[in-house]
């Protein structure tokens, strides 16, 4: 009878394709998992504890910096929660500037999630390049509306920092054809391709129920086939105002969270060409004072980040700064299953539904 | 039938590759942009998207988010900055720290550091600001061979030199 | 047109003529085979920097992206830069490292590699040694840089090294089955083992078409001996960092890079001679045909990198075991069996090549089969959890 030992590896922090600084400890016997113990925390910055000494507009460009691949997104859910804390009004036009920009960051996440789904998977140059490629046109209009690439600091409480620059909306009209045609590109070239089928298929399988018991969000959660998403299950902003679809996928693997990734895009674009359309003329923004003192009371707002739901919830003791300023960030919560998706699979395979699962590590340690 | 998605992968990638080329062959004799100064979008899926960076760059939109500058007034040549310290007050990170002397109209900044290095490029700052005295750059080169990040204000005022502007946020349209 | 055809061949001989009008036979003898030696030693260094270059460029531009285009006009010298890097780059040996191993590994890695290019017959006539069992010495010769690699993995102390060597060794031994078969087939139809022999024996028809199936085998086996993607998780870099040379730094891993590229060309220019006729074809020289052919074969397997993702290990060893090898041995028995029935010629090519095709149909109709009952089996389990959690039916 052969005896087997099981080996320990250390993946990570300095790996590759952890996404960052993420550490996986793995007990491999053989090239199968035998488990699996994430460890995070190499990046915490503390930003909630930072956040409190500072007034609840200074934590705006904070919030850029918690997913960084989605920063307006962000700044979209601090500043609803701000809004409910302390009972602002937002302009209508401020609204839909708004949800154009949210959608165009779940654009620019899914298009970097797939790309870096491949980059896992081996496909090193080309499905990245070309995602990055798109998110560089999305991001110039980013930089063109609030004079950043990433760290956007656009969407305030109260509106948005600034009205849109006049060549905006035709910028983004133009573009949005070219956007549909890109995820077209993307199904044909990487949708059918056997190779990735036989990597994806009945891999990091996270039935619904475990999921639901997980607390995952976004569009893990929905790729196992339960269809909840933020801005239908409670609408905020004015999400109940357009006309979309939760896409819902069955098998709930790797290959089910790329094709949903993929569905959501089209779900975007429809929500765009909706906004494009209807925006309004007026107000960008209410005025707030730069050192707004809320009423007593705590507020809890959620918004559909790309990754899933994002939380803000704010406690003021009538302060110009917050007594607690708490987040619940999509990755950190997402990456909670990762285990049970692992276990039994190769060691490929933690690279690939680690990146399926599409976490950024600033957002998990904050 | 299977190894269709194999074909289709390499008909996609063979596109991009003559893509490329087409459009190398059709900007022939010419390298990089002309001026240096490359064009921003043109929505294809196909043909080289980078840009060459220190032959070429892109013009930086209106709004880019740069180093601080110190804005003059356009009769006196003085600085605008009264030293109210708002711009202080309003930065997360505390990159700026100032002194002015004098009172009520009369005051007038007298030192103003800005710590590049630690600044995050918000514009919470100018926002403050009150006075047309301070806006965000378009200077997007800003490393340094040595750690000289702290900006003092006549290093603040030759950057606003170069812009030659007097008023805050007209990019934004939201000049007072 | 037959100038050109034999520019080396005459240059070779006016060379010994000048030689021999001074020195005496044995040194003339003597200088021509170092000389030889010397030029296929040349010859492969001088491939590594062009296919590096090439393969730069290739994915580059399937990328958008321009590539190298700095240093030189094109960026023609940028693998003259990187060379020059590496050799001024600082030598790590890990403390832990079982020293003589660690740096016998990559001077044992190239050896094989260049010894390889004695019996790929570059044109007419242009051979380094016309043995008659070439076909047996590639084999052998081929099975050298798994011990190297398994040496390089163990001395680096390394857990991705190690798992890299694991990964080495049960891949190259795999991939080596369906190869020999598909060489075997080849032999078979050729009636030779020699490399020159088989090259003339495809004056007719390229063994591509008379086989396709043994060419896409060995197309692919070659892709695998080569670590290249599809087929490159031994230095898959998103899983195992850089596998078994993932300790080397410098020079010493500049040789590995120099061993996967003149590796690269060696199994190109094999496919071209086993298959695609080598340095045949009329009109143009036959070095220059042999040279178009290993450039578009290199050519094809610098898209595919570019343009796929790997597979994962045990998929890898059970698409070498259940796929390539039962369908090459099938493919052994029929061209067998047909070449013993008919006659060389247009009716035997056209037999092999349908029955080729049908088999290769027959072997992607299974694949699909197994393809599809996992995608069942996947969403079979999707749907009973999604019951699971929502009651009775699936909303």
């Amino acid at each position: 009878m052969l005896k087997t030992e099981t080996i320990t590896i250390n993946m990570g922090p300095q790996h590759p394709s952890t996404h960052g600084v993420f550490r996986m400890v793995l007990t491999l016997n053989g090239e199968t998992i035998v488990d699996l113990k994430p460890m995070f925390g190499y990046l915490h910055r503390g930003l909630e504890k930072t956040s409190e000494s500072r007034t609840y507009l200074q934590a705006v460009p904070f919030t850029d910096r918690l997913d960084y691949i989605c920063s307006m997104s962000n700044n979209f859910a601090y500043a609803v929660a701000v809004e409910k804390l302390a009972g602002i009004e937002v302009p209508l036009r401020a609204e839909y500037i708004r949800v154009i920009m949210a959608e165009l960051t779940r654009l620019v996440n899914h298009m970097l999630a797939v790309g870096f789904l491949f980059n896992d998977l081996g496909a090193w140059y080309t499905p990245v390049v070309y995602a990055f490629r798109e998110r560089e046109r999305i991001l110039d209009l980013f930089e063109m509306a609030s004079g950043s690439r990433m760290m956007c600091n656009y969407i305030r409480p109260g509106g948005v920092a600034a009205d849109l620059p006049a060549e905006f909306l035709p910028q983004l009209r133009k573009m949005i054809p070219h956007l549909e045609n890109f995820v077209r590109e993307i199904r044909f070239y990487l949708s059918d391709n056997e190779i990735f089928k036989a990597r994806a298929v009945g891999v990091g399988f996270l039935p619904a129920d475990m999921a639901v018991a997980y607390s995952i969000t976004g569009p893990v959660l929905r790729a196992s086939g339960v269809k909840y998403d933020v801005r239908k299950a409670e609408p905020y902003s004015i999400y109940d105002q357009f006309d979309f679809d939760v896409p819902t996928q069955v098998a709930g693997d790797v290959y089910a969270r790329y094709l949903q990734r993929l569905d959501e895009m089209d779900e975007s674009l429809k929500i765009l060409r909706q906004a494009v359309e209807r925006i309004p003329e007026g107000e960008y923004a209410t005025k707030v004072p730069s050192r707004l003192r809320p009423p007593k009371g705590e507020a809890y707002a959620r918004i559909e980040a790309p990754k899933g739901e994002l939380g803000f919830y704010l406690v003021s003791d009538g302060s110009p700064n917050p007594y607690r300023w708490r987040n619940r960030p999509p990755s950190l919560i997402n990456l909670s299953a990762l285990r049970e998706m692992c276990l039994g699979h190769k060691v490929a395979d933690v690279v690939t539904i680690l990146g399926s699962i599409d976490i950024t590590l600033a957002d998990v340690d904050r | 039938m299977y190894g269709k998605g194999i074909v289709k992968g390499l008909w996609v990638t063979l596109k991009h590759i003559w893509g490329t080329y087409a459009k190398d062959i059709k900007r022939f004799p010419r390298r990089y942009a002309p001026g240096g100064i490359a064009k921003r979008t043109d929505y294809d899926l196909y043909g080289l998207f980078t840009l060459q960076y220190p032959e070429e760059r892109y013009e930086m939109f209106p709004r880019f988010r740069g180093a601080l500058m110190h804005l003059r007034n356009p009769e006196t040549g003085e600085p605008n900055c009264t030293a109210c310290g708002a711009c202080e007050r309003a930065c997360p990170h505390g990159v700026i720290s100032l002194e002015g002397e004098g009172k009520g109209k009369d005051r007038k900044v007298t030192a103003y550091r800005y710590d590049l290095g630690r600044c995050i490029f918000c514009r919470l700052c100018v926002e403050s600001c009150n006075f047309n005295a301070i806006e965000l750059s378009r200077e997007y080169e800003l490393s340094r061979y040595k750690k000289d990040f702290i900006l003092e204000l006549d290093d603040l005022l030759k950057i606003g030199d170069k812009y030659g502007i007097h008023k805050t946020g007209e990019a934004w349209g939201v000049t007072e | 047109m037959q100038v050109l055809d034999d520019l080396w061949i005459r240059i070779a001989v006016w060379f010994r003529g000048l030689l021999e009008s001074f020195l005496p036979p044995w040194a003339v003898q003597l200088t021509m085979d170092v000389l030889g030696i010397l030029l296929l030693i040349v010859l492969g260094i001088v491939v590594v920097l062009a296919f590096t270059y090439m393969e730069r460029k290739v994915i580059a531009r399937v990328g958008d992206r321009i590539g190298p285009n700095r240093a030189g006009p094109f960026g023609i010298f940028q693998a003259i830069a990187d060379a020059i890097k590496m050799l001024t780059k600082e030598d790590v040996t890990p403390t832990n490292a079982d020293r003589w191993l660690f740096l016998a590994a990559p001077i044992v890695v190239i050896i094989p590699a260049v010894l390889l290019y004695a019996v790929l017959p570059l044109g007419r006539g242009m051979v380094g040694v016309d043995l008659n069992i070439a076909v047996v010495f590639v084999v052998a010769m081929g099975g050298i840089p798994i011990l190297t690699m398994l040496m390089a993995g163990w001395a680096s102390n390394n857990k991705y090294a190690l798992l890299g060597a694991f990964r080495t060794v049960a891949q190259l031994i795999s991939y080596e089955v369906p190869m020999v078969v598909a060489l075997l087939t080849v032999v078979l139809l050729a009636g030779t083992m020699s490399t020159v022999g088989i090259v003339e024996a495809q004056a007719s028809f390229p063994f591509a078409l008379v086989t396709p199936v043994a060419f896409v085998v060995y197309m692919l086996a070659g892709l695998a001996e080569l670590n290249r993607t599809p087929f490159d998780l031994l230095e898959a870099d998103s899983e195992i960092v850089a596998g078994y040379f993932i300790e080397y730094s410098g020079m010493k891993f500049a040789m590995f890079f120099l061993a996967e590229y003149i590796n690269l060309f060696m199994v190109a220019g094999m496919i071209t001679t086993l298959f695609l006729a080598g340095w045949q074809w009329p009109i143009l020289p036959s070095w220059l045909w042999f040279l178009i052919k290993v450039v578009l074969v290199i050519f094809l397997m610098m898209w595919i990198r570019a343009t796929f993702p790997r597979f994962r290990i045990d998929q890898m060893l059970g698409f070498a075991w259940k796929a390539l090898v039962p369908l090459s041995l099938i493919n052994l028995f029929l061209v067998a069996l047909v070449a013993k029935v008919l006659e060389p010629g247009w009716v035997r090519t056209g037999v092999l090549f349908v029955s080729n095709l049908a088999l290769l149909a027959g072997a992607i109709a299974i694949m699909a089969q197994v393809a599809r009952k996992r995608e069942e089996r996947a969403r079979a389990a999707g749907e009973a959890a999604i019951k699971r959690y929502y009651g009775s039916e699936v909303r």
